[in-house]
């Protein structure tokens, strides 16, 4: 009896802590699939919709159909009023996400005018249209998500070939003062960035990388080559050296050696701070914000989005876009987690 | 002139594999980091001395912005570090469904922040998700009968403290499964046989858990409240995302306030450094905190 009641006790605390992590991202997911017409809407729906039920009235009297739209408390409300099929077209577009011809429009629509009556249709919504949006809507988005893998694709180029160097050196060489090295690089990783952005910004100018995505990725190597030195010095630990020494043994060069065996068993560790390196760059919106000028990331479009509140559901599946690839690489590094702490 | 096998020796040296390293960091570390506190100390005229730090002392919104900033470093350490517990020992179990409920509690430190800021200022607004939530669920029905409430709270029509406090709760929505995920990780290490034994020689579960299970995982816990209050002296971007600039000061926000909001102004130059200076006093403060600790772990250890 004791035990049901407690494993009920945990059950729920389980589902609180649970629900109290999903609802605020479902209603994410769910703005960043309305319509403006839902933005709107109160109290806000927590799924996403796909369909809006749509409501036609002939007014013989002025000529003109009333379109109306059943809303979340099941009534159904005067959205628009207009005779004419394109206008009709296009504020179901904009306003509702439905896409429909002009042709299928005054077909349905005549259906009411025709009758007299009042006739409800069930239309589906064009389901991507805000991501669609996103990229349209707002100036550079394209050319923001460019820019982002541009500079996440640099930033693990410099920290691989620099990090692992210095990871290489840590687990096999017999060079003095790893002790500090370590330290330093512990150091080096916990300097907040922004703290020197300003001397920084001065310095990218000089070399001509001010606003560029080059300027960018060196900026987040900064923490990433200490990180990568240390995930590679611990697997090129335990890589065993008796591997290299038999194939060496057997007659391989030490070039086929390094291609054949050394390389395949420390791939994982670059892997997972490829991935370390992919997400410091990808998130970050301080060192964008404060050394580009024209060259936003994707992070830096979605930081300045906040402003328009009109657009929130077009920012929202901006977001959306922003939060996929970091959220599969963080979980691809769960594994990893604890390196990162040195 | 070298001897041919000098240079051979050279260019097989292992300190070779440090030396693109260190160039970048000399490079790209330190002579910024140098410029910075060279650049602290003189005025725009060139006289050296502690003039900018008095600037900054001056800002109207200095004060409130090392206020701010201590209590949302210590509060949200405090917060974050009680529920990560709680819940490390809950995932500890290994009760039926644990793995899912892993992945779920994980979703949040793998979100991006400006979409973070994005998720919580669509709840905040009047008509946001959160108020949505207690309408459709009906809890704004039972406050609001309980006199708790009236009508749709406006929660970003708050200021001061209670601003501070709402951000501290989003930081730990957002980062406390990264400070659960360390001490889960000592957890999983420690071996269940010293419980065990505290517990044949007499000790309740919960002495077991306080003597023999937290002292173990100490280093773990350490490792991660320390690096929790590096980056909650750092706070800036949700806070200027939810309720702009100069609203809910701190510390890097003004950093970034006065290097990017005031680029024109010829003193926000040099205020922007002097609060680089400030903040990295801070966090350096703490670091090395940090490394007296580790440091006295491993001696302990001897």
């Amino acid at each position: 009896m004791e035990n049901i009641l407690k494993k009920t006790i945990l059950y729920l605390v389980i589902v609180f802590i649970s629900l109290s992590v999903l609802i605020p991202l479902s209603y994410l997911v769910t703005i960043s699939f309305s319509s403006q017409i839902e933005v709107n809407d109160y109290p806000k729906k927590m799924l996403p919709s796909l369909y809006h039920n749509i409501a036609i009235k002939w007014d013989a009297e002025n000529q003109n159909y009333i379109v109306m739209r059943e809303n979340n408390e099941g009534i159904f409300k005067e959205l628009y009023i207009s005779s004419k099929y394109d206008k009709i077209r296009d504020y179901m577009k904009t306003q509702l996400n439905i896409d429909m011809t002009t042709e299928r429009i005054e077909k349905d629509f005549n259906v009411a005018k025709d009758t007299g009556e009042i006739v409800e249709y069930k239309y589906y919504k064009s389901f991507f249209n805000n991501y669609i949006k996103f990229f349209t809507v707002f100036s550079g988005a394209e050319k923001a998500l460019i820019n982002s893998i541009k500079a996440a694709l640099i930033t693990i180029l410099i920290s691989m070939s620099i990090g692992g160097a210095v990871g290489y050196a840590l687990a096999r060489t017999s060079i003095k003062k790893k002790e500090a090295i370590r330290i330093g690089s512990l150091i080096v990783r916990m300097f907040p960035m922004v703290s020197i952005s300003v001397p920084m910004a001065v310095l990218l100018v000089r070399y001509g990388l001010f606003d560029s995505m080059l300027g960018l990725a060196i900026v987040y190597s900064i923490p990433n080559i200490g990180l990568t030195a240390a995930i590679t010095r611990s697997i090129f630990i335990g890589v065993s050296k008796e591997y290299e020494e038999a194939s060496l043994v057997f007659g391989a060069t030490e070039a086929q050696t390094f291609r054949k065996i050394t390389f395949p068993l420390v791939l994982p560790a670059f892997a997972a701070s490829s991935m370390y390196a992919f997400i410091t760059a990808w998130n970050d919106t301080a060192v964008s914000l404060l050394l580009t000028n024209k060259n936003e990331t994707l992070a830096l479009l979605i930081y300045k989005s906040i402003g328009g509140a009109s657009s929130i559901h077009y920012a929202a599946s901006g977001a959306i876009v922003l939060i996929l690839p970091a959220l599969v690489f963080t979980f691809l590094l769960k594994n990893y987690i604890t390196q990162m702490w040195g | 002139m070298l001897e041919k096998g000098h240079v051979k020796e050279i260019i097989k040296s292992p300190y070779l594999l440090l030396v693109p390293a260190l160039l970048f960091y000399l490079i790209f570390w330190f002579v910024p980091v140098a410029t910075s506190l060279y650049e602290s100390f003189t005025t725009i005229s060139g006289k050296v001395g502690l003039n900018n730090f008095i600037l900054v002392l001056q800002d109207s919104l200095f004060l409130d912005a090392f206020v701010n900033t201590l209590i949302f470093a210590l509060l949200s350490l405090l917060l974050q570090f009680a529920l990560a517990l709680g819940i490390a020992v809950l995932v500890n179990q290994n009760f039926k469904g644990s793995k899912l409920f892993l992945f779920v509690i994980l979703i949040p430190m793998a979100l991006p922040p400006s979409a973070i800021g994005i998720l919580w200022n669509t709840g905040l607004v009047e008509s946001g998700w959160i108020n949505s939530f207690l309408a459709t669920s009906g809890i704004q029905n039972v406050l609001e009968a309980l006199g708790i409430l009236k009508g749709p709270t406006l929660w970003k029509a708050v200021s001061g403290l209670e601003a501070v406090m709402t951000l501290i709760i989003i930081d730990t929505w957002t980062v406390m499964p990264s400070v659960m995920i360390i001490i889960l990780a000592g957890l999983q290490n420690f071996n269940e046989e010293y419980k065990e034994a505290a517990q044949i020689f007499g000790a309740t579960k919960w002495q077991a858990f306080r003597d023999v299970v937290i002292p173990i995982i100490k280093p773990s816990i350490v490792t991660a409240l320390l690096l929790r209050l590096i980056s909650g002296l750092q706070v800036w971007l949700i806070g200027v995302m939810l309720f702009g600039f100069n609203n809910v000061p701190f510390l890097v926000e003004r950093i970034v306030y006065y290097t990017d909001k005031v680029r024109t102004a010829t003193n926000s130059y040099k205020m922007a450094n002097a609060y680089s200076i400030f903040t990295l006093g801070h966090v350096f403060t703490v670091a090395f905190l940090f490394l007296r600790v580790t440091k006295d772990k491993k001696e302990g250890a001897k």
